[in-house]
């Protein structure tokens, strides 16, 4: 699941068409507010790449469009960007604080042999792990289910594998430009 | 004995005796049916010497039967676990001596087995040390796991071995016996009632056991798609293929996460360090980089320096949107770019004339309240400006300085009407 290079040339696409949008105002200010647009272009373009199959990039346009409301839709206005705002993320679990904590202490109360507690520990890190993973991976919080979790995040890590691949041959270019 | 040795070979690894007949009358008729059903029922290992107690020509014919019919037999023999049914099925239908002093145990190692739970819950309740009723059983549980964990694989063993009696036995019949041992003392009482509820009990137990065994079906395809998403992660993510443990690998993939989305922050950062105007300089990067980024597809498409000629409209139809067309071109597009416009205000406005919005802006906010004729001549001027703005990066900027010199020429010969009906 290497990024390939029609995946490039996608990215790229979107990315410039983005940047596009984003010019006249990228033109003359401050190096942070082009960073910003940069980035948000960039992580539109990447989103864009799933046309919101995937859970991540449609938490991602959601994040984006809070910030910068025009830029998604015109960025998105090929693979009908209203659907895809709106689209549902799935809901996510809320629980009432007492059950929980009546659950935690029946849980502690328990007595546990050696093996158990062993097992019990890998498992809390194993979950304090997939918690950390959910706060990194874009919609994570939405994803209760692991298997989810996980693809989405291999997805994810290949269009960032992506994003990266381009925007560094992009910059590396750029740079040599202005040393010319 | 040549042909007890050639027997033992081939059913190596499964239980003795027994196991060879239940194949070949498996294979054979009724007549070889009654051969077995008139073996001496002592033990289970009688059976076999029985058969080689018959005429050596039949016992021969019966081997070399097999024999004609071991491809089927081999294989059956090579799954291991899983010749059982039908051997069982068989066993019980003809009331088979070994198979029904199984069948016995099994079915009294379930009832010792819920008997004893029943004992659990009604005589030793006083003695778990959580007083409240409906925790009783499953704290009793957890308090005695050896023995109650014991019982339980014994149960679902028996549970299994009704249906699908196990070949190698004689491993387990130590474990067996102890059991057996340990379940009398404790339920000699209900042995008479005990024959009665024999088959329900089973029953039950043999469903629920299914029940959990489902769910932790279940459960196993669950934990192996997280490992086989896993897997992949691993092969993905640099340098983690290596590392065991769940939680490491997790560690891995966060770290390689987060350093991604820190190198598309350093990188945008460095872009906007870079060059105050990408879009364009990218236009003249891919020209460049054509061949090094992509592999060549995008080298046919009008991409490089292409862009004024408005041939593409696909990409650069933005571009050409914030080229600034005359006024009353520029009306329509209003509704549509409402938000930008009212962004550029803020922040162009202040700024000189080489922000290409603010131009525009300039040119709207000027054609307000100027003479028609000298609007026309303000635009292009600024139209010329822009173009040179536009144009700073491309190659043919020589040609166009050139053409500049006589402004009405430029816009009538470079841009066609459609661009600007008023100009001319």
């Amino acid at each position: 699941m290497q990024p390939t290079s029609s995946m490039n040339e996608e990215f790229l696409k979107k990315w410039q068409m983005g940047l596009q949008i984003f010019r006249p105002s990228i033109d003359n200010t401050s190096v942070h507010e082009r960073k910003k647009a940069i980035k948000l272009s960039a992580d539109v373009a990447m989103a864009s790449l799933r046309k919101g199959t995937t859970c991540w990039s449609r938490a991602l346009i959601e994040k984006t469009a809070t910030e910068d409301n025009f830029l998604v839709r015109q960025m998105l206005s090929g693979i009908k960007a209203e659907s895809l705002i709106n689209k549902k993320l799935p809901k996510k679990i809320v629980c009432h604080r007492k059950i929980v904590r009546r659950s935690k202490k029946i849980l502690r109360r328990k007595s546990k042999s050696a093996s158990e507690e062993a097992a019990a520990k890998a498992k809390r890190l194993v979950k304090r792990r997939t918690q950390g993973l959910r706060n990194v991976v874009p919609g994570g919080e939405l994803m209760s289910n692991d298997v989810l979790l996980l693809q989405e995040t291999l997805d994810y890590i290949v269009s960032l594998q992506t994003q990266v691949n381009v925007m560094r041959s992009i910059v590396d270019a750029a740079e040599a430009e202005i040393e010319r | 004995m040549d042909l007890t040795g050639g027997f033992g070979a081939r059913s190596s690894g499964v239980g003795p005796g027994r196991e060879p007949i239940g194949l070949e009358s498996l294979h054979l008729g009724d007549e070889f049916r009654q051969l077995v059903t008139t073996l001496p029922p002592e033990n289970a290992g009688g059976s076999f010497t029985a058969l080689l107690e018959l005429p050596p020509t039949q016992a021969v014919e019966l081997l070399h039967f097999t024999d004609s019919s071991s491809s089927q037999a081999a294989a059956v023999t090579g799954i291991g676990g899983e010749i059982a049914p039908p051997l069982h099925s068989f066993g019980g239908t003809l009331a088979f001596p070994s198979n029904s002093v199984l069948m016995e145990r099994a079915a009294r190692f379930s009832v010792i087995a819920t008997e004893q739970q029943n004992g659990n819950i009604s005589g030793e309740t006083p003695t778990s040390s959580v007083p409240s009723n409906s925790s009783a059983n499953l704290d009793r549980v957890k308090t005695e796991p050896g023995e109650t964990d014991s019982s339980q694989r014994l149960i679902s063993d028996s549970a299994i071995e009704n249906q699908i009696p196990c070949p190698n036995q004689n491993n387990r019949n130590g474990k067996r016996k102890d059991f057996e041992k340990k379940g009398k003392s404790s339920t000699k009482k209900n042995k008479s009632s005990e024959e009665n509820e024999k088959l329900p009990y089973v029953h039950v137990r043999a469903r629920r056991g299914q029940a959990t065994d489902s769910h932790s079906l279940a459960e196993r395809a669950r934990r192996e798609k997280i490992n086989a998403r896993m897997k992949l992660l691993q092969e993905l993510v640099p340098g983690c293929d290596k590392i065991q443990g769940t939680a490491l690998v997790l560690d891995e993939i966060i770290n390689h996460v987060q350093s991604l989305q820190r190198q598309v922050e350093m990188l945008s950062m460095r872009l906007a360090a870079v060059n105050p105007r990408i879009d364009f300089n990218l236009d003249t990067i891919l020209a460049s980089e054509n061949g090094s980024l992509m592999d060549g597809s995008f080298n046919g498409t009008p991409m490089q320096l292409a862009w004024p000629h408005q041939a593409i409209e696909t990409e650069q139809s933005f571009h050409h949107r914030q080229l600034p067309p005359p006024p009353t071109q520029q009306w329509p597009f209003d509704g549509l770019n409402q938000p930008v416009w009212g962004r550029e205000e803020d922040q162009a406005d202040g700024n000189d004339n080489s922000n290409l919005m603010a131009v525009s802006e300039n040119v709207m906010v000027a054609s307000a309240n100027l003479h028609p004729n000298q609007v026309k001549m303000e635009l292009i001027s600024y139209k010329i400006h822009i173009r040179f703005e536009a144009m700073e990066l491309d190659d043919q900027i020589n040609i166009f300085c050139v053409e500049t010199s006589n402004p009405s020429a430029v816009t009538k010969s470079e841009y066609p009407s459609c661009r600007c009906p008023r100009l001319e």
